[in-house]
């Protein structure tokens, strides 16, 4: 098959299943594959390259980007030790620099507007500062003279998009399955997701 | 699998067969041959690979350290070449060859990607798996056009080896009865998407005289087959497949060769040459460096087949050299390393489907749509020569999405936890003709890791193909458009060659033994005893994804070979 360019940094799970038969775990055992259940992220290791302040800014960015719902958010879903984890061994030095003074400047922003650090703001504080990173993005974004990739707060929320969305928890909200077990090209899928699913002739 | 034991210096045994290279072609060739009753050994330049420990699959994105965006400094230092390609990924990665180990050389102004695979099973682990067979419009094609030589076969002599090759494989399909890709023995196909399915019916309708979109031919199984499982649709097949649903050399031919008990598989061997015995006009082994102690030995055999990807069985030929052949064994004809091609790759066009929100799919299909060649089958073309033919699929874009999109909060999250709008691509894979201008010749100067002469390659696009590529562009967007895309993208950008990793014709098979290497059954005109059973064989490269046509021609060659040594010929 043509070759798949990397649509979701994931590789193969570009095409991530969106729902899977209920057999696919019986199917799993029944080809002997051994489903490993532990947890991604490993807790309690600290930070190798962000500060403690650092990472609890981190960890509230993210969270105001990814927030807990009914399905956990960016923070649980071990975000920040993903962010760790890049600008320890993945970004070039110059990026991970703009990162880091980035960060230092939406704490400074945050001492400024409201005389504490971003992750002690009110989440009506954390928002509108928030907001103005988000509307500075997309200012970039439309001017064809900027490219908003080399921007903090790009790599921000492309950080905490990828970490929360290959973790287990997200993932598990996508409803990716390790083994789906079956490919249904022309599935139905129910606008109002409660999961029901069913064949389908495929009329739009 | 047995390792067999590891022959060592001053053992003389003589092998039956030494076949070189366990990927695709040098599985086919220790299962051939090995069933026909001959002792042989199976020379693999890497490590070997045992599935059960070095597979990968079923890793989940959050069990990788960079959640599959790659170890992009390890990469960089590393296989700068081979990330390239896209399954040189975080855990694929150990797949593909260091490149300072395996330096390659070329012009400044001519980039070749040369992605290569040193372990047990070769390549035959990472490919796609995509399974056409070659007809009659490919096989005559040289004569017709008065390019390169004419191939010593035709259909005819190839269609039951296909046949042969495809009943052990297991190659799902779509009977369709088109003559420019002949059907062959199938499993059941993989379903179309729902949009996929409108797009078909579309080109039929409004396209069906000359084109149609049937579902890819793939290697892999759609139901339980020869003791291997069906597949389940997780995804990654480049990292491996413990159910052994696609195949490759590891997950069946080699099993099926150690099975006789006949074959030795010498992983870490690094073949020199083949060494030429000038008194008796015959190949009488290879010249072999030990990948781990750089130890020199030699391997001696009766019938030397050289199955280590085109243009590393060409590189031993090149630096296998004497008073008979001081330009490379089995090159008396002068063209051995000429007449490089490869396939064309990433042009087309790409475009949304709007009003399909309420459908998807399950699973992770290994496999796309095929359009087959209809330029110069049935839509003749007055700017170019052969054609190209279409892989294409259809998916639902995902969270990636988000970073073009401005928002954050439990809106936005919720939006990207949902499947997006449907996109469709369509990306041609055209002919390129050989010509003598690409070629590739040892460096002078420099050396791989084992002091063996490194390839300086030549190679470069012509206008033929441009100008074909430029036109896939356009019937791609026609098509998608008439369909009912939208924000048609033409994708006219195309990669260096190399990437496709289709690379092929350097030790070409013809009717001449002066314009040729080999006869039409990889045999060398020059050495009886002497096959070449992989891409470097091919006269020209067709457009369909090769690997079946090497399959069909290794077996096919396995069992002339054993049939002229009973005639003692050999």
């Amino acid at each position: 098959m043509r070759r798949r360019r990397a649509l979701e940094v994931l590789g193969a799970v570009a095409g991530a299943p969106l729902l899977v038969p209920g057999s696919a775990v019986a199917q799993a055992l029944a080809l002997g594959q051994r489903i490993r259940a532990e947890a991604g992220p490993v807790g309690g290791a600290p930070p190798a390259t962000l500060s403690p302040a650092q990472a609890r800014a981190v960890t509230a960015l993210a969270e105001v980007i990814i927030p807990r719902t009914d399905t956990p958010g960016a923070s649980e879903a071990g975000v920040t030790e993903f962010v760790d984890a890049l600008l320890t061994g993945w970004l070039d030095a110059p990026d991970r620099d703009r990162f880091l003074a980035g960060l230092d400047e939406v704490d400074a922003t945050a001492r400024t507007a409201h005389g504490t650090d971003f992750a002690d703001c009110t989440p009506t504080q954390q928002t509108g500062l928030v907001t103005r990173l988000d509307e500075d993005l997309d200012r970039r974004r439309q001017d064809p003279g900027e490219d908003e990739t080399r921007t903090f707060f790009y790599d921000m929320k492309r950080f905490t998009l990828a970490g929360y969305f290959t973790s287990r928890p997200g993932l598990r909200a996508l409803g990716y399955r390790i083994i789906p077990g079956a490919f249904e090209g022309c599935v139905h899928l129910d606008p109002y997701g409660t999961g029901e699913r069913r064949r389908d002739g495929g009329q739009p | 699998m047995s390792r067999g034991a590891p022959a060592v210096r001053g053992r003389q045994e003589v092998w039956d067969a030494i076949v070189v290279g366990s990927g695709i072609t040098g599985g086919w060739a220790a299962k051939e041959l090995t069933e026909l009753g001959l002792r042989t050994l199976v020379l693999e330049a890497g490590p070997m690979i045992v599935p059960e420990r070095d597979y990968t699959e079923h890793v989940p994105p959050y069990r990788m350290p960079y959640r599959g965006w790659n170890d992009r400094k390890a990469l960089a230092a590393e296989q700068p070449v081979q990330r390239e390609c896209y399954a040189c990924d975080e855990l694929g990665r150990k797949f593909f060859v260091n490149d300072i180990e395996n330096p390659y050389t070329t012009p400044d102004d001519k980039p070749f990607l040369w992605i290569r695979g040193r372990q047990v099973g070769g390549r035959s682990i990472m490919w796609a798996r995509q399974s056409y067979r070659l007809s009659d419009l490919d096989f005559e094609a040289n004569a017709r056009d008065g390019i390169g030589v004419d191939w010593p076969i035709r259909y005819a002599d190839l269609a039951p080896w296909y046949s042969y090759v495809e009943e052990f494989v297991g190659i799902s399909g779509q009977i369709e009865g088109l003559p420019q890709v002949p059907d062959g023995v199938f499993l059941p196909p993989m379903e179309m998407t729902c949009v996929e399915n409108a797009v078909r019916e579309v080109i039929a309708r409004d396209f069906g005289d000359t084109r149609m979109m049937t579902i890819g031919r793939t290697a892999v199984l759609t139901r339980d087959h020869k003791g291997r499982s069906a597949c389940h649709y997780c995804g990654p097949c480049h990292r491996g497949c413990r159910t052994r649903s696609y195949f490759n050399s590891l997950n069946a031919t080699l099993p099926a060769a150690e099975a006789t008990g006949r074959m030795t598989l010498r992983p870490d061997s690094v073949v020199h040459s083949v060494i030429w015995d000038p008194a008796r006009g015959r190949v009488t082994g290879v010249r072999v460096i030990d990948r781990q102690s750089g130890e020199d030995l030699e391997f001696f055999g009766e019938i030397v087949m050289l199955g280590a990807s085109a243009l590393e069985s060409t590189r031993i030929l090149l630096n296998s050299t004497s008073a008979d052949f001081p330009d490379g064994l089995a090159n008396s004809s002068g063209v051995l390393g000429r007449y490089l091609m490869d396939h064309t790759m990433s042009t087309g066009a790409k475009a949304r489907f709007p009003g399909w929100e309420n459908h998807g799919y399950t699973g992770v299909r290994p496999n796309g749509i095929y359009i087959p060649r209809f330029r110069n089958v049935t839509e003749p073309s007055p700017d170019f020569l052969r054609g190209y033919g279409y892989q294409g699929w259809s998916t639902r874009q995902g969270w990636s999405r988000g970073l073009d999109m401005p928002g954050f909060g439990a809106e936005y999250k919720r939006r990207l936890t949902a499947p997006g709008v449907w996109e469709f691509e369509l990306g041609a894979f055209g002919e390129c003709l050989p010509r003598e201008e690409n070629y590739v010749e040892l460096d002078p100067e420099r050396v791989d890791a084992w002091g063996i002469p490194a390839l300086r390659v030549h190679c470069e696009w012509s206008d033929n193909e441009r100008v074909m590529m430029r036109d896939s562009a356009d019937r791609a967007a026609e098509m998608l458009e008439a369909g009912g895309g939208v924000d048609v993208q033409l994708l006219t950008d195309l990669t260096a060659p190399g990437l496709t990793i289709h690379e092929m014709g350097t030790a070409r098979m013809g009717r001449d033994p002066a314009t040729s290497v080999l006869n039409g059954f990889n045999q060398a005109w020059d050495a009886p005893n002497l096959f070449v059973i992989d891409g470097a064989a091919m006269p020209s490269s067709a457009c369909q994804n090769p690997s079946l046509t090497y399959m069909a021609l290794t077996a096919r060659a396995c069992h002339y070979a054993l049939q002229a040594k009973n005639r003692g010929e050999l």
